[in-house]
C-alpha cells in the first residue's frame, strides 16, 4: 500500500489542549502542514481559542491571531490589506472559524468579505455545534440531532444551513467541502486553494468525540462514513457554478452513520428513514448541479 | 517568530497580548487511560505454512520492488523456495485473509518468482569457512535432508549428505515429474546448499554400502530416508507382470529410463502419485483412466493438479474398487465393484461401501496401482518406536537415542514437500540445541510461529528482532476501509495439448509488473510496514518515526490516548490496552 505523502513539518506543536481524539486537531496538523510557514492565521472565538494553549504559551509554529467571534472576515481583510500595504503578497492570510463563527455569529462578515472577493482562505472548521462551550445547537447542527440546548425530548427541528450553497452564491472563485478521514484530498484542496486569488472556502467536517456523543478512537471513521453515506460528500465549486462532485465508490446507508453516534441515539427507525430520504434529496440536487 | 522578544521598558510592549513560548511543557500523556503499542502479531499465511516462511515481510519486500531482500527473508527459513513455489499444496493461501475480500494472494507465484529472478542474476553465496568441531551425517537428500543440511551448515557444522540413488533431491527428483518441478530448478538450489559447504555423497545406500559402525565418526545423524515402498491392494493378481508400482513407474521415467507400456493405462488411487503418474502417461502418448474408490470430493490429490490432469485429458473413475486382475493375452481385466459413499471415517472423508454384486470389468493394457508410499524399516536398529507406518519422534525430531534424530515422510504421515523441509529445520535447530547443551523443547517454544509446529529460524539466529506475539490475525481485526478489490493474478500455463507433447513445465513464473502488482494486494496482516497512516492521523503529533526494529513509536510523553490509531491501523499491527491505574 502506497503511503500518503504529507509534508513533515510539525506547525501544530505538541502540549495542546484538544481533547482526545480532536477531529480539529487532527484538520489543522494537516492543514498547518499544507500551508507553510509564511501564513497568518486569523481566529475567530472557536474551540481554537483554548486548544493551542494559554497566554503565554501557543502551541503554534506559525504566526496565529486570535479576534472576536464576529469579525473573522474583517480581521483577516484588514491583515490582507495591512500586507498589501508592506507589498507582501507571499504571505496567505487564512481564517479558522468553527461552525458558530461561520454558519451563525460572523456570517456577516465572511459575506461582505466573500462579496468584496478578500484575498484569503476561510476554513470553517464544522463540528456541528458550539462544542467549546458545552454542545449547544448552531445552524449547523443537523436535523434530529442531540445538543444540550436540542435535548431528546425536543431534539433540532430544522435542517442544517447549507453554507456551501451560500458561498457558492457570493460566485467566490473556489469553494471546496474536506473531511480529515481523506488526507490526500483535503492536502490537494488545500494546495489548489494556495495557487488561486480572491476568497476561498473550505468547509472542513472535524468530528468532536465529546459532543457526537462518540468514542475517541472512531473520529476518523466517522468522518469518513459521513461521506459514504453521502450526509457529507466531497466535492469542489469553482467560480460559483461549476461543480465536481467526488463520486464515493461504497456507498452506505445514513443508519450505518448515525447508529454510531450518541447524539443520534434517540431517533426512531421512521425518523432514520426521514433523514435518509432528505440525504438522496441533496444528493440528487448536488448531481443536478454537477451535470449542468 | 520561534525566537524569544525582550522589552526594555513598558513602552516598547505591543498593545495586545503575544504568546511567548510553546506549549510543549504541557506533557498531555498524563490524561492517557488507554495505552497504543506496536506488536506484530502472526498473519495466518505464516502460521499454517509448514515450513514456516515470513510470508508478509517477503511480499512486502516485493511490494517494495526490493527482490533482494526478499530472497533474502525466504531464504532465513527456506533453502528450496524455487521447489516450493511450484509443488507445494500453499496451505498458506486457504488461510489467507484476502479471501474474505476477494481472492487469496497468489503466495506461491511470488514465492516462485522471486527465486526465479535470482537465478538470473547469480546470486554468489558466502562459503561459511569457521566450522564446528561436531559433524553431523544427513542420510537422505530429499526436502528434509536438505533444510536440515542447510540450516545446520548455517549454524557452522561440517555436513554430510549421504544419498542412495546416483543424484541428489529424493522425492523431488523421483517423484515429482519435471512438468511440474524442472530439474534445473531443483539443481540450482541444491547447488546453492553445497555451495555452502555441505558435501553430498550419491550413490551411498545405508545397510549395502554404507553402515551404522561408519557413522560413528558423526556426533549427530538425521535420518530422513522417506516413504518408498509401494502400499499393496491386497487383491489377486496384482503381483502379475504389466502390473506397476506408482512410485516405481515415477522413478523410472524421471530417471531417464524406458518403461514398456500399452496404449490404455489404468491406475488405481486418488492422491497425488496418482495424478502425476497418469499425466506422465499421457506424456509418453498414452491414454490413462484412473480408477478411484471414492468421489473428487474425496481425493487426496491436491485439487488444482487434479483439475490439470482432467484438462489434458485424464480420465478418472471414481466409486470403483478393483476386487481382482485377470491377466489374458497381455490384457488387464481388472474386476471393480462399484462403491457408494457412507458416513465419515476417521480421516474426515466419507467412507467407501461397496454395492454387493455390482461386478464389472475394465480392460487395460496396463495398470498402474499408486495407493500410497509406505516405510522401509528393514535397515532400521531394533528399538526405533514405530506406529502406524511412522518412526515416533519428539517434536523437535529426536527419536530418543542420543544424537539420533529424523524427519521427513519417515516420521509423518502428512507426506508434502512443506512439512518435509519444517521437520529438517525443527531437526537443525534441534541438533544446534543438543550440541550446545540447550533445552531444545523450551527453544522451539521461545520461537514458534502462531501455536506451531513451524518454527522461526531467523528469529532464533535474532532473537532481538521485533517479536512477534502468537495471536493469530483474523479478518475482522484489519481496516478494509483501506483496501479495494483487486484481481488475483495467474500465472499463464500451457494450452492441455502443448502441455502433453513432452515433460517441460507447464506452469510460467509471473512477470516481474504483475508479481509486484500482486504483492501489493497483501494485507501485511499483523505486521507494521510503515504506511504511516497511524503519523497521518495523529491529532497529537506522538508517532514518531524510527530507524531500527521498529519502523514507528508512540510517544507517551504527549499521546492522549485517543486510540485512533488502532482503528485506522489498516492491519492491526497496534494493540489498545487500559493504562493502569
Amino acid at each position: 500500500m502506497k503511503k500518503i505523502p504529507i509534508p513533515i513539518e510539525e506547525n501544530l506543536g505538541r502540549g495542546h489542549l484538544a481533547c482526545a481524539g480532536c477531529g480539529a486537531a487532527i484538520g489543522m496538523r494537516l492543514v498547518l502542514k499544507a500551508l507553510g510557514e509564511r501564513v497568518v492565521m486569523v481566529f475567530p472565538a472557536s474551540c481554537w481559542s483554548i486548544i493551542p494553549g494559554f497566554w503565554p504559551y501557543s502551541s503554534f509554529r506559525v504566526t496565529a491571531i486570535h479576534a472576536g467571534f464576529v469579525t473573522g472576515g474583517a480581521t483577516a481583510s484588514g491583515i490582507r490589506a495591512a500586507l498589501d500595504v508592506k507589498g507582501d503578497d507571499e504571505t496567505l492570510v487564512v481564517v479558522w472559524g468553527g461552525d458558530g463563527g461561520t454558519f451563525d455569529i460572523g456570517l456577516q462578515a465572511l459575506s461582505g468579505a466573500a462579496e468584496r472577493n478578500e484575498d484569503f482562505i476561510y476554513i470553517c472548521n464544522d463540528n456541528e455545534g458550539y462544542m467549546n462551550t458545552g454542545t449547544q445547537r448552531s445552524s449547523a447542527t443537523p436535523l434530529m440531532a442531540w445538543t444540550t440546548t436540542t435535548p431528546v425530548a425536543q431534539p433540532k427541528e430544522n435542517p442544517k444551513k447549507d453554507i456551501m450553497a451560500i458561498m457558492a452564491d457570493h460566485q467566490i472563485p473556489y469553494a471546496a467541502t474536506a473531511t480529515i478521514a481523506y488526507p490526500e484530498d483535503l492536502l490537494r484542496k488545500m494546495e489548489k486553494a494556495k495557487g488561486i486569488r480572491g476568497t476561498r472556502f473550505i468547509h472542513l467536517l472535524s468530528p468532536c468525540p465529546p459532543g457526537w456523543r462518540i468514542p475517541s478512537e472512531i473520529c476518523v471513521k466517522i468522518s469518513r462514513l459521513a461521506v459514504r453515506s453521502r450526509v457529507f460528500p466531497l466535492y469542489e465549486i469553482e467560480k460559483g457554478r461549476i461543480y465536481t462532485l467526488q463520486e464515493e465508490k461504497r456507498v452506505v446507508p445514513v443508519k450505518e452513520y448515525l447508529k454510531l453516534q450518541g447524539r443520534f441515539g434517540h431517533l426512531s427507525n421512521s425518523q432514520i428513514e426521514e433523514i435518509q430520504r432528505r440525504v438522496d434529496e441533496s444528493w440528487d440536487r448536488l448531481q443536478r448541479k454537477a451535470r449542468c | 517568530m520561534t525566537k524569544r522578544m525582550t522589552f526594555k521598558s513598558v513602552s516598547e510592549m505591543p498593545e495586545i497580548p503575544i504568546s511567548m513560548g510553546f506549549m510543549d511543557w504541557n506533557k498531555t500523556g498524563t490524561w492517557r487511560a488507554q495505552r497504543p503499542y506496536y506488536v506484530d502479531k502472526t498473519p495466518p499465511c505464516s502460521a499454517s505454512c509448514p515450513v514456516g516462511n515470513d510470508i508478509v515481510s517477503f511480499i512486502q519486500k516485493i511490494a517494495e520492488e526490493d527482490l533482494e531482500g526478499a530472497w533474502r527473508v525466504l531464504r532465513e527459513e527456506n533453502p528450496l523456495p524455487g521447489v516450493c513455489g511450484r509443488v507445494c499444496f500453499h496451505p498458506c493461501e486457504s488461510r489467507c485473509n484476502r479471501s474474505f475480500l476477494d481472492e487469496p494472494v497468489a503466495i506461491h507465484a511470488l514465492e516462485r518468482f522471486v527465486a526465479d529472478d535470482m537465478e538470473l542474476r547469480k546470486e554468489k553465496v558466502k562459503r561459511e569457512i569457521e566450522k564446528a568441531k561436531e559433524k553431523v551425517a544427513i542420510i537422505g537428500s530429499g526436502p528434509a535432508g536438505l533444510s536440515c543440511a542447510y540450516h545446520l551448515a548455517r549454524f557452522h557444522y561440517p555436513v554430510t549428505v549421504f544419498e542412495s540413488f546416483s543424484l541428489p533431491g529424493g522425492m523431488l527428483r523421483m517423484g515429482i515429474p519435471p512438468y511440474r518441478l524442472p530439474r534445473e530448478v531443483l539443481e540450482r538450489e541444491i547447488s546453492l546448499i553445497e555451495s555452502m559447504g555441505v558435501e553430498i555423497r550419491t550413490g551411498v545406500t545405508l545397510g549395502q554400502n554404507l553402515d551404522w559402525e561408519e557413522l560413528k565418526s558423526f556426533s549427530a545423524i538425521f535420518m530422513a530416508t522417506g516413504a518408498h515402498l509401494s502400499r499393496a491392494l491386497g487383491i489377486p493378481g496384482e503381483k502379475r507382470r504389466g502390473v506397476f508400482q506408482g512410485l516405481e513407474f515415477l522413478k523410472k521415467i524421471n530417471s531417464g529410463k524406458k518403461v514398456t507400456l500399452g496404449e490404455r493405462i489404468g491406475i488405481i488411487g486418488g492422491g497425488n502419485t496418482a495424478i502425476d503418474v497418469a499425466r506422465s502417461v499421457l506424456r509418453l502418448g498414452k491414454k490413462a483412466i484412473i480408477l478411484y474408490r471414492r468421489s473428487k470430493e474425496e481425493m487426496p490429490a491436491f485439487e488444482e493438479e487434479i483439475s490439470e490432469a482432467l484438462e489434458e485429458g485424464v480420465k478418472i473413475r471414481y466409486l470403483v474398487s478393483p476386487i481382482q486382475i485377470h491377466s489374458r493375452n497381455g490384457l488387464k481385466r481388472v474386476e471393480c465393484l462399484r462403491m457408494k459413499l457412507g458416513e465419515k471415517d476417521e480421516t474426515g472423508r466419507r467412507k467407501p461401501i461397496p454395492i454387493p454384486n455390482s461386478n464389472f470389468f475394465i480392460e487395460v493394457d496396463s495398470l498402474i496401482i499408486a495407493a500410497g508410499e509406505e516405510i522401509e524399516f528393514s535397515f532400521f536398529p531394533k528399538g526405533w518406536e514405530r506406529r502406524e507406518g511412522i518412526l515416533l519422534t519428539q517434536r523437535d525430531g529426536s527419536i530418543g537415542v542420543k544424537g539420533l534424530f529424523a524427519g521427513g515422510d519417515l516420521t509423518s504421515l502428512q507426506r508434502t514437500v512443506a512439512h518435509a523441509i519444517g521437520s529438517g529445520k525443527r531437526a537443525a535447530l534441534a541438533i544446534d540445541c543438543y550440541f550446545k547443551g540447550r533445552d531444545s523443547e523450551e527453544t522451539l517454544r521461545q520461537i514458534l510461529i502462531g501455536e506451531g509446529p513451524s518454527i522461526s529460524i531467523f528469529r532464533y539466529l535474532h532473537p532481538d528482532e521485533r517479536p512477534m506475539d502468537s495471536h493469530i490475525v483474523r479478518f475482522e481485526e484489519l481496516n478494509m476501509d483501506y483496501f479495494e478489490q483487486a484481481r488475483r493474478q495467474k500465472e499463464s500455463k500451457l494450452p492441455p495439448k502443448v502441455r502433453i507433447k513432452d515433460f517441460r513445465e507447464v506452469t510460467s513464473t509471473l512477470p516481474s509488473s504483475l508479481a509486484i502488482e500482486e504483492a501489493g494486494r497483501c494485507f501485511s496482516c499483523g505486521t507494521c510496514n510503515g504506511c504511516e497512516t497511524c503519523y497521518v492521523f495523529c491529532p497529537d503529533a506522538s508517532i514518531l518515526k524510527r530507524e531500527g526494529v521498529f519502523l514507528r513509536e508512540v510517544d507517551y510523553e504527549f499521546c492522549k490516548g485517543c486510540g485512533i490509531c488502532f482503528t485506522e491501523c489498516p492491519r492491526g499491527a497496534i494493540t489498545l490496552k487500559e493504562e493502569a491505574k
